[in-house]
């Protein structure tokens, strides 16, 4: 049994009952358009999760990652990794908010909407068994459906919210799926026992247990924005209000990867990994797609959505050679937690923008670095870090993942090539990311200054430190990201 | 008629793939909400027919929470779909293309 003063189930009570409140609150009250009052309320409330996770790790309460265990959720090391980077990311959000959602209606519903999402994605990374698994996708998902919808009468909210759920709500369709036929095959839903089942199963069923292994990457692909599942992912990332899009690519993506690495991880090592060479083509596809479409791209919340599925490609890299290689894991959650601030950063800043000069077309934007200084450093060190370059935080991740390909190719002949493919990807986003330095810097007229939100320059300022920080000194989060990573040996196995 | 278990799978991949047939084919947004509820639903028939022929409960169960769930989830698709109609006066999705490129 987990004790009730465990990570996830106090997150749940905290998140939850302020999530419950804020609506009731605002009923109570009878008063419209006090937005920042919810947003306090939100705001510290995340911040007393992250300060119990914090604590929780500080004083030594964690398990290191575990993986299984016999009950629904694990107070490991593992989830609480994915609780932290997620909680950044619902700060991020519930800040940029702050203007961003000012002139909108019920914004107590706003706010508690992203607290219940919160907590399903912290859910999902904690979750050992695949009904939690689902129920907490679920209360990831169905929130944020309405969360992209959330600007009624703009067309293109509604819009994207439209495919946005079509999509999701098949996503989660193909899961049940995969789920069903797994524990018709196991007879559990523990997952654990699930693995341990494939391990012993019966070689004339294997075909349905790679059947539900690929259904896992379909249903969780779908959410991570990998190559055949992406197209609704840049409509979605355009039409939605950019801090909700903050949200979604900074994090509940990273629910999708928690959940792959607890499930398809495990179960290709024990279905024994002709599954490697898929998830590395699915890999290279995802970068250069991703990459490509990029370039061709004249609005900026646009161009940050190919890109973000680019990056769902380089993460894809280590959990592919994972099995081969004690790096891949590694850098795999290392790039994850990077990418969480760095696009977070991104897509605030784009907020930003929004709020103060309401456009997102790249051409407009000349001139921006005068207009806006903070808002545009923080956007283009958020850029350079997602390109990789040192000394930011962004290099470090990349680093471990192009290393652990290479260190997997005795095993794996065509792992340096995913190494190659990625460092190529890297080069071609640094064209589409200097041509926005470029119009910020070095175009346009002598622009004023104007007014910066000031809850938007706090998450640049914040982001500033934390990717130039972990760039020069990176020990502490490379520590952090070696206590999370599971090991992924046999000897793991319940 | 026999009650095995292979009839009710094969009747679950019946309804997988007239639910996969409808999202292809049909451009009216309220048919393929109903697709991807059939697909759940194929998934719930494998889960309790499973759940059947095993000791334990564990796939009813989680059928439960996968029809609570989905029923939710339809809720919101469905007030997704009035806001849209309020706009377009229409559910069909090849209306629905102001975000492209």
């Amino acid at each position: 049994m987990l004790e009730i003063t465990s990570t996830p189930l106090v997150l749940i009570a905290i998140l939850g009952t302020v999530g419950i409140i804020l609506p009731i609150i605002s009923v109570v009250r009878k008063e419209k358009g006090s937005n920042s009052f919810y947003a306090v309320i939100a705001f510290a409330a995340l911040i007393a999760s992250m300060a119990y996770v914090g604590y929780e790790f500080l004083n030594n309460n964690v398990a290191s990652s575990a993986l299984f265990s016999e009950d629904v959720l694990v107070n490991d090391a593992f989830g609480g990794f994915f609780a932290i980077a997620m909680l950044i990311v619902a700060l991020f959000t519930t800040v940029g908010s702050f203007n961003y959602m000012r002139k909108q209606n019920s914004p107590a519903v706003y706010y508690s909407l992203i607290l219940l999402a919160t907590i399903g994605m912290v859910l999902v990374a904690y979750s050992t068994d695949l009904v939690m698994l689902f129920v907490a996708w679920e209360l990831m998902s169905i929130p944020t459906y309405i969360l992209v919808g959330f600007m009624k009468k703009n067309p293109t909210s509604n819009e994207a919210a439209l495919k946005y759920f079509l999509f999701g709500a098949l996503s989660s369709a193909i899961i049940v799926y995969g789920i069903s036929i797994s524990y018709g095959l196991t007879g559990s839903t523990n997952i654990g026992e699930v693995i341990e089942g494939y391990s012993t199963l019966d070689p004339s069923l294997l075909p349905l247990g790679l059947l539900s292994v690929g259904l896992f990457i379909a249903g969780f692909g779908f959410k991570m924005g990998l190559v055949p599942f992406h197209q609704w992912l840049p409509d979605t990332y355009e039409g939605a209000p950019s801090p909700v899009t903050a949200l979604l690519a900074a994090a509940t993506k990273k629910a999708g990867f928690a959940a792959s690495i607890r499930i398809i991880i495990l179960g290709m090592v024990v279905l024994n990994l002709d599954w490697t060479l898929a998830l590395g083509i699915i890999a290279v596809m995802t970068m250069t797609v991703g990459n490509v479409a990029a370039i061709m791209q004249k609005n900026l919340s646009r161009m940050l959505a190919y890109s973000s599925i680019a990056h769902a490609g380089y993460i894809l890299i280590g959990l592919a050679v994972a099995p081969h290689s004690s790096l891949g894991l590694q850098g795999s959650l290392y790039q994850i937690f990077n990418h969480a601030v760095m696009k977070g950063a991104a897509f605030i800043a784009i907020a930003g923008i929004v709020t103060t000069l309401a456009v997102t077309h790249i051409d407009k934007l000349a001139g921006l670095g005068r207009k806006m200084p903070i808002t545009a450093l923080g956007m283009i060190i958020s850029l350079f870090a997602l390109a990789g370059v040192p000394p930011l935080s962004g290099f470090w991740s990349k680093l471990m993942l192009f290393g652990s390909a290479l260190d997997a190719s005795s095993a794996l002949w065509w792992a340096p090539w995913l190494a190659i493919a990625g460092v190529l990807n890297s080069a071609l986003s640094l064209a589409y990311y200097g041509w926005i330095t470029r119009k910020m810097y070095f175009e346009g007229e002598t622009e004023k200054r104007v007014k910066e939100p000031k809850s938007i320059v706090a998450v640049m300022i914040f982001s500033i430190i934390f990717l130039v920080g972990f760039g020069v000194y990176p020990e502490p989060l490379i520590q952090f990201v070696e206590f999370a990573t599971p090991a992924l040996s046999v000897g793991t196995m319940p | 008629m026999t009650n095995e278990l292979v009839d009710f799978t094969l009747v679950s991949v019946a309804l997988l793939g007239i639910g996969i047939y409808g999202l292809a084919v049909k451009r009216n947004f309220i048919r393929m909400l109903f697709a991807v509820e059939i697909i759940i639903n194929a998934a719930n028939l494998n889960l309790v027919a499973f759940g059947r022929f095993l000791p334990h409960s564990g796939g009813q169960t989680l059928a439960l929470f996968s029809i609570a769930i989905a029923a939710a989830e339809v809720a919101v698709g469905l007030s997704l779909i009035i806001v849209a109609y309020r706009m377009y006066q229409n559910v069909d999705i090849a209306d629905f293309r102001s975000l492209k490129g």
